[in-house]
């Protein structure tokens, strides 16, 4: 029964960290398009878009938290683990209890960031503040905050779900990431 | 005695004049005058240069009390803190930043629309900061005069890019003040907005040796403030003394600013530059083919129940009072 | 405790931390949380420090090279490019010993003048010359050293992201900082292949990779289909760069494109694989770029503790000759190197020695290369090193362990530390150009 439920929720997450994964690979490929458009429209149009310096700001930060959840899901956070593999080999009981420790740490500190961030994004909803320049182009600041608190609370709960289930590095080889092993 | 402990903040480096100038003006001034009662000595930390926040971050800074004083760099944040864009949203009016920086700080205390902006980010308005006495044209080639300017792109920042809306064709290009000299000699622009210090610091001369003198005007970009919470622990001495020193402050700096400008444009004629006149029926052409950014900002204001209308024209007319009066009206539409 | 001692601690538990196998970036984030609440016996605080370190280090224009060139790389690379380019550089290289590295270096510095930022390198010559070099037999470790050691020229010949900082901190002209980084870039290069070398005649072990049979020469049309698609990528990234048609950003971008369209003219893109390319981009900039936050939110913790105004204090507090002030910048910066990231090294260091440099009448530009070069010894070295952990990350292969990669970046540091040493003593190699 509550091996189902966690199955369920581990499922979830699982899926939430790869559509948000998703929408930050378009976020790459938007910054692509548009940089290129802005390009094309100064150089040939003398007409540059107006924005494109917020809009690539704006992406940068999308990129980063809406992919953070699916790098924490298949265990690409940088970490120098040769420590931990050493010690796998000897003691794998212990290992495994001291990854749950550091996944445990984890889950506290993007817990805290989405806790301190998750009022900010209201606050800015609220007063709908904006960064750029008034009549030349504004971006709103509340997606920033809601990206950055999602993407780290998302990441929270793949850490817990690690610290639950003791699967630090579900599979070794991880290209193509996201197809399920075959064999 | 009491010693009062107080982390001033900056996200730019120690360098730049407006902080250099608050470690070797403000600070001392207020440890001299606190001495002559002796009853108060302050304990400074200094922070600058991205050590704890950058530029933009002074304001959350001082909100969330990282520092306890910090140098708000006001043009970053034209939707928390909109009455401080009166001075760039007003150009061809005044080229004096002594007069400009007086008039945007008496603003602040006979207007409450100022300090409520700031004390919405938990902070208390200390004084205001103008650095620079105008925005010029530098360009790479040679121009006669403003027509020359249609149909070219112009790098600028902030609320110059809507000057260009003044001139037929001309294409604003958004850039940070570092990278001005590498746009202007690879071509991604033609000319670029700047002020002669900066202009001078990053040897603008040796890729834009033209300086058409367009005068837009002094633009206020600094807001000393303090956090709230720790202005309310203050005892009101040291508060008195903050609070003069703060005045003296703002016209030292803007006094330097308007020294600087002038050894600066002394500078690049020096450095291979050369100043081309821009006669006054040309600035008010121009001037006038802008779109009333100054109303639209008043608007702004009155939309958010703030006195917009009046603190624009109480604005210009201390500038008037001062003897300077601009090509256009800007109260009118 | 004192704030100093709270902020040395500090430095002392994420080095365990870091090696106890903590996430990097946790690891920071988490030691400057309690050191400030420590510090300040105000939790709140805390938090409101990393509210802000969080919201604005991500939020950062140039930043968006990052993953603009992480895509252009992984494109060229899946399209087959890199495999190209390595045949034909490597033809003559063959039965030199560390050929493969030597071309490596002499790609990495052309590639350089096309990338402000190390990552980007790193990414692209672990992508395109390491699996050469593994086909070939060699070291794995000696394969990634190459790699992360002229990853570093990408921060050094211009444009370079690093440049543009210290010219801000320094208030020196952009121009100018670009023109002094181009001969110690290419004396480091050449530094680079003399080591190769050395390391092939005296340590042919570490080197290894076996002897290829003759094969035979490729025909001129051969090279050139081989080479013309990459030449016209160089071209229009260098070229855009250098006419001014575009910023680093947008080169970044415009090269995407292009070897997007060079990739589907070769049939050598899938849809699948171009979303792959797309995914493994996020990945690495989502990995890069919240490191440089938790990096930041250390570096603001350690102002916090006061420490670089400390050291103010205790420098100038002795006089001291040239080299003495020189050692010890640079051992700071060593020191610096192993945790900080390259731009927090030197917006901590700059103004901490900026009014003595200026007090003994030395030249600022000539500064800033020394700093640039010293502070991106710190990519390659232990246990936090910038460039080596883009390698890690973008090789993704379980047999090459971070370790392997620091050892193989090792020698290439020593490389940088005599270059940087040169470079300290003979002003005129960093002055000549301007
Ligand atoms: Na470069
Ligand atoms: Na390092």
């Amino acid at each position: 029964m509550l091996k189902t439920m966690l199955n369920g929720l581990s499922g979830v997450a699982n899926k939430m960290a790869i559509i948000a994964n998703a929408a930050g690979t378009l976020c790459v490929l938007g910054l692509v398009v548009i940089l290129n458009v802005d390009v094309i429209a100064r150089g040939v149009f003398n007409a540059p878009l107006k924005g494109t310096y917020e809009i690539v700001q704006l992406s940068v930060v999308f990129i980063v938290f809406l992919q953070l959840a699916d790098v924490v899901r298949v265990d690409r956070l940088t970490r120098s683990d040769g420590f931990l593999n050493v010690l796998h080999k000897r003691r794998p009981k212990l290992t495994a209890n001291l990854r749950r420790i550091i996944n445990a740490v984890s889950a506290i500190f993007m817990g805290l960031v989405a806790y301190i961030m998750f009022p900010e994004f209201l606050h800015m909803w609220e007063t709908q503040d904006f960064f750029g320049v008034p009549g030349v182009f504004t971006a709103p600041w509340w997606p920033i905050k809601l990206v950055i608190a999602s993407g780290c609370a998302l990441s929270c709960v793949i850490f817990v779900l690690k610290v639950i289930t003791a699967q630090d590095r579900p599979q070794l080889v991880r290209i193509p990431e996201h197809k399920e092993p075959t064999t | 005695q009491e010693t009062i402990s107080a982390v001033v903040i900056d996200g730019y480096p120690a360098r730049s004049l407006w902080v250099q100038e608050f470690t070797d003006f403000f600070i001392p001034e207020v440890d001299r005058r606190l001495a002559e009662t002796g009853n108060y000595v302050m304990d400074w930390q200094e922070n600058y240069g991205g050590s704890i926040v950058k530029p933009r971050g002074v304001l959350e800074g001082i909100q969330l009390g990282l520092g306890d004083i910090g140098i708000v760099t006001t043009i970053f944040h034209s939707s928390k803190l909109p009455s401080q864009g009166l001075a760039a949203v007003t150009p061809f009016v005044s080229s004096d930043a002594r007069a400009v920086a007086r008039a945007i700080d008496e603003i602040a205390r006979e207007f409450p629309t100022m300090q409520n902006e700031f004390a919405a980010q938990n902070q208390v308005y200390l004084a205001t900061g103008v650095v620079l006495d105008s925005y010029q044209v530098f360009s790479v080639n040679e121009l006669s005069g403003i027509a020359d300017l249609e149909g070219l792109k112009v790098a600028g920042a902030g609320m110059n890019l809507r000057y260009l809306e003044g001139i037929e064709g001309a294409a604003g290009v958004r850039g940070g003040l570092t990278d001005f000299y590498n746009m202007l000699q690879t071509g991604l622009v033609d000319a670029a907005q700047l002020w002669p210090e900066a202009a001078a610091t990053f040897k603008i001369s040796e890729v834009a040796p033209y300086m058409l003198r367009t005068d837009f005007g002094a633009v206020n970009s600094k807001t000393v403030t303090v956090n709230q919470d720790y202005w309310n622990a203050l005892p009101d001495e040291v508060k008195e003394v903050l609070q003069a020193v703060a005045i003296d402050y703002r016209d030292h700096l803007a006094g330097i600013a308007m020294d600087i400008a002038a050894a600066s444009e002394a500078e690049y004629i020096a450095s291979g530059g050369t100043i081309i006149e821009v006669s006054e029926e040309d600035r008010a052409a121009w001037a006038n083919a802008m779109p009333n950014i100054a109303l639209e900002l008043a608007e702004t204001l009155n939309a958010n129940g703030e006195p917009g209308t009046e603190m624009l024209a109480a604005y210009l007319a201390k500038l008037e009072a001062a003897g300077f009066v601009g090509v256009r009206d800007w109260t009118q539409p | 405790m004192s704030p100093i001692e709270i902020g040395l601690i500090s430095v002392v538990a994420i080095i365990f931390l870091i090696y106890s196998g903590v996430y990097i970036p946790i690891a920071l984030g988490t030691v400057s949380l309690v050191s400030i609440w420590l510090m300040r016996d105000n939790f709140t605080l805390s938090l409101n420090l990393l509210k802000v370190a969080v919201g604005d280090s991500a939020m950062e224009y140039s930043f968006a090279t990052i993953p603009l060139f992480t895509f252009m790389g992984l494109i060229v690379s899946k399209a087959g490019l890199g495999k190209d380019i390595y045949e034909v550089m490597t033809m003559r290289f063959r039965k030199v010993k560390g050929g493969i590295g030597m071309a490596t270096v002499g790609a990495n510095a052309v590639f350089a003048a096309v990338t402000g930022s190390s990552i980007a390198s790193a990414s692209v010559f672990t992508k395109v010359s390491v699996p050469q070099m593994l086909a070939q037999d060699y070291n794995p470790r000696f394969a990634v050293g190459v790699v992360a050691g002229s990853s570093v020229l990408g921060m050094i010949i211009p444009p370079s992201a690093m440049l543009i900082i210290y010219s801000f901190v320094a208030e020196q002209s952009v121009g100018d900082m670009f023109l002094a980084g181009v001969i110690p870039g290419i004396m480091l290069a050449v530094a680079y292949v003399g080591a190769i070398w050395f390391m092939g005649r005296f340590t042919p072990g570490f080197v290894g990779g076996r002897v290829v049979e003759d094969t035979e020469w490729m025909s001129r049309r051969e090279i050139a289909s081989k080479t013309l698609p990459t030449l016209g990528l160089i071209t229009v990234v260098l070229g855009g760069i250098y006419t001014g048609w575009l910023t680093a950003v947008e080169a970044g971008a415009a090269g995407g494109l292009v070897a997007l369209c060079i990739a589907v003219a070769r049939r050598s893109m899938s849809l699948s694989t171009f979303w792959d390319a797309l995914l493994e981009t996020g990945h690495i900039t989502a990995a890069i770029l919240f490191l440089i936050t938790a990096a930041s939110i250390y570096s603001r913790m350690l102002g916090m503790a006061g420490l670089p105004n400390q050291l103010q204090d205790m420098l100038a507090g002795n006089e001291a000759t040239f080299w003495v002030v020189m050692l010890l910048y640079v051992l700071l910066m060593l020191f610096l190197g192993t945790l900080l990231d390259t731009a927090s090294i030197i917006l901590i260091v700059v103004p901490l020695f900026l009014p003595m440099i200026e007090a003994m009448d030395l030249s600022l530009i000539w500064f800033g290369i020394i700093t640039v070069v010293g502070a991106e010894i710190g990519l390659l070295t232990p246990p936090l090193g910038i460039s080596c952990f883009v390698i890690k990350s973008t090789i993704n292969d379980d047999r090459i362990s971070l370790m392997d990669v620091f050892m193989g970046a090792l020698p290439f540091a020593f490389v940088m530390l005599i270059a940087l040493l040169i470079l300290i003593q003979f002003p005129i190699l960093s002055l000549a150009l301007i």
